[in-house]
């Protein structure tokens, strides 16, 4: 591509590829510190009255144009992912918010152990770094996003005080927890970055339910609605529609930039001190390995050969039953009631190593009741209205969030014909589910059956391995400290370049057993301060 | 998103009776054909191409059915016939079926009529939402009591 024209003459500090939960967070933390940050973001900014749970039409539109899936959204914004040898598909939205937009904003963190996987199980590789250490960026976080929660679990370390109180759990999740309390077994409010409350002039959640199709009065935390409109107020500029196909580098080897098509269509050069990528575990790799050079002949970042691999998604099971004496459980926020930790860590008595999550999710409208949601659908004939009535408003699922360790041929690569709306290269995943996580996936299966049973749930139906279920998009420019066996150091630099930083969830070592967010955005927090903190020679 | 259909008049009173045999009549509400629920289930089609792409398979099917074609049409198909026509083509077309099925449900749980009788409150979810009591701490009793057993690192 020839791109001569460098926008407004201008270098900036710090050029973010991606206005999603990391890069909204990194930007905040640089704004604050002066650096100037322009954001390119190939999607735009939405309008949280113009979510699709203000019209008759959103179940419609959750199965359409609002679809979790890009490949069966198809709109211009997305990128196709060519998903055909994937266990797994992966799932991303586009726009200033990223996919926090749609997210069930259920906020979990990585447990001490999931950095040590490597000295205490022999699995994969421990982190650079501890839990102790992100610590105090997780508590940042939980403050700017605002965290609805309640401290004491015991199946976490101590944590700071909550911003808010829990979420209401309503009578499904209060009947579910007594199942587990009636088993033995844990369970806990799930902390959310919801608010229960007033918060950050943000209205406190309405209960609507289906949230993952954005949430209309911003008590959701999406980025675009917390870190950005402040990093906006701190002088960062946000540039929509903007998609980027390359970043360039000089003839050492460094970060010169990005070249992108504007929101006009045409393709422009912004020149930029450093590059952080926030793309996320598909789109970053996918980045690095369109940005070739003769210093970077196997893409961008890419001396260690490892662009691309280790994908991690956290498989899913899902359990659904229905609860007898439920009637209305659709109100309140579809994935955040509790979630349970009885089988979060390794125990040697099991047949597989680390562990899984049980997030419990409500039911939905009466579409997408009809539709299955996490069931099949109900059947049509003469029993179809019986088997409607005898799930509407009762549904429960417990999702089986299983730890997905990095495996090299579990993968993101170049698709040779598939393009996006720009004509360029669309990723190709390749992933399998391991022996591993799939002894773990029938574990949380056999026990959720019990769960729901003990919470006298009826017509429990089991899905083995949500297809749609690559929400959690990681590992695919590995953290470390060897530059042979990772992509970026323990602080997000690049080891081939050290201008480039990673903040998105490409860089985790492992997936953990619990929604990556919380932690993806500790991270991008982390290397921001290291910025301010021992790089000034990228402020200009 | 739209899309040309090839549908029929034929194709639409297919349509029709077969969504009957989808959804039948209960209560006081009659089967979704009879609730003239077609031309919404049409419109519904446009709204994606595979959308589009699962309706004219189905009635395609339909209408080739080799049931359908020896009576003189699925119209002209007994109940049960009809039914075993609409499973045969369920088990020849698992996916395009499914989605010919999503679109048909999602038109007939769209209508206030059937809100009503399910108890829905046949508005969208917002700006309104639900009251919900507040999260009762109580119910942490039991839990509360469980000694700490997260995995410590030695770090």
């Amino acid at each position: 591509m020839t791109t001569d024209e460098n926008r407004n003459g201008r270098t900036v500090d710090v050029l973010i590829i991606g206005a999603g939960a990391s890069g909204g967070a990194a930007a905040w933390r640089l704004a604050k510190d002066g650096f100037d940050v322009v954001i390119l973001e190939q999607g735009s900014w939405l309008r949280p009255e113009d979510y699709p749970t203000t019209g008759n039409d959103w179940e419609l539109k959750a199965r359409t144009s609002w679809n979790i899936d890009p490949n069966v959204r198809g709109l211009p914004e997305d990128y196709p992912v060519n998903d055909s040898e994937s266990d797994v598909t992966p799932l991303m939205f586009n726009a200033v918010g990223g996919s926090t937009i749609h997210w069930t904003a259920h906020t979990p963190r990585f447990h001490p152990s999931d950095f040590r996987v490597k000295s205490l199980d022999g699995v994969a590789d421990d982190w650079p770094l501890t839990y102790e250490e992100l610590e105090p960026w997780y508590d940042l976080n939980d403050r700017m996003m605002g965290c609805a929660g309640i401290i004491g679990d015991p199946a976490n370390p101590p944590r700071s005080e909550r911003p808010m109180p829990p979420l209401p759990i309503g009578p499904d999740g209060e009947a579910v927890a007594r199942a587990f309390d009636a088993l033995g077994w844990h369970w806990w409010p799930s902390d959310s970055y919801i608010n229960s409350t007033r918060y950050d002039g943000r209205d406190a959640c309405n209960n609507c339910g289906p949230n993952t199709y954005g949430c209309v009065v911003r008590a959701k935390a999406s980025t675009d609605v917390t870190y950005l409109p402040k990093a906006q107020e701190m002088g960062v500029e946000i540039r929509t529609d903007s998609r980027v196909t390359e970043i360039t580098t000089g003839s050492d080897g460094r970060v010169t930039g990005a070249n992108y098509i504007d929101s006009n269509g045409k393709r422009v050069h912004q020149a930029a001190r450093s590059v952080i990528m926030a793309a996320n575990g598909v789109g970053t790799p996918r980045l690095l390995l369109l940005s070739k050079s003769d210093r970077h002949p196997d893409g961008l970042a890419n001396s260690s050969g490892l662009v691309g691999k280790n994908l991690m998604f956290h498989p899913y099971s899902i359990v659904t039953g229905f609860l007898p004496e439920m009637t209305q459980n659709f109100k309140g926020p579809l994935g955040n009631m509790i979630l349970s930790q009885e089988f979060y860590e390794t125990d040697p008595r099991r047949d597989f190593v680390r562990g899984y999550t049980y997030q419990i999710v409500r039911s939905s409208g009466p579409g997408l009741t009809a539709l299955g949601l996490f069931a099949p659908p109900v059947s049509w004939g003469e029993s179809h209205h019986e088997e409607f009535a005898s799930r509407f408003g009762k549904g429960v699922s417990l999702a089986v969030i299983s730890e997905d360790l990095p495996e090299l041929h579990n993968r993101v690569t170049l698709d040779e014909s598939l393009t996006d709306s720009d004509g360029i290269p669309a990723p190709r995943v390749e992933y399998k589910t391991s022996s591993n996580t799939r002894k773990m996936l029938d574990h949380g299966i056999r026990n959720g059956v019990k769960v729901l049973e003990q919470a006298n749930a009826t017509g429990i139906a089991v899905t083995q391995l949500l297809k749609a279920c690559g929400w959690h998009l990681m590992g695919t420019a590995k953290m470390g400290d060897d530059p042979s066996a990772s992509v970026v150091d323990r602080w997000g630099t690049a080891h081939d370049a050290d201008n480039l930083f990673i903040v998105d969830g490409s860089v985790f070592v492992t997936a953990g057993a619990v929604n990556p967010t919380p932690t993806i955005q500790a991270l991008a927090l982390r290397t921001a301060e290291f910025i301010c903190e021992s790089r000034g020679d990228l402020k200009g | 998103m739209a899309q040309d259909l090839k549908i029929s008049d034929a194709d639409r009173v297919t349509l029709s009776e077969a969504m009957d045999r989808l959804i039948p009549a209960v209560d006081d509400l009659p089967a979704a054909g009879q609730m003239g629920l077609g031309p919404e289930v049409e419109r519904l089609a446009h709204e994606a191409p595979h959308y589009g792409d699962a309706l004219e398979s189905v009635l395609d099917a339909l209408s080739m059915d080799p049931l359908s074609r020896a009576a003189g049409g699925f119209r002209a198909l007994s109940p049960d016939d009809r039914d075993n026509a609409i499973r045969t083509i369920e088990g020849n077309m698992p996916g395009k079926f499914g989605t010919f099925l999503e679109i048909v449900y999602l038109a007939y749980y769209s209508l206030p009529a059937v809100h009503r009788r399910i108890g829905w409150v046949s508005r969208p979810p917002q700006p309104e939402g639900f009251d919900m009591p507040p999260f009762d701490e109580s119910v942490l009793e039991t839990v509360r009591k469980r000694e700490p057993f997260w995995r410590k690192t030695g770090d």
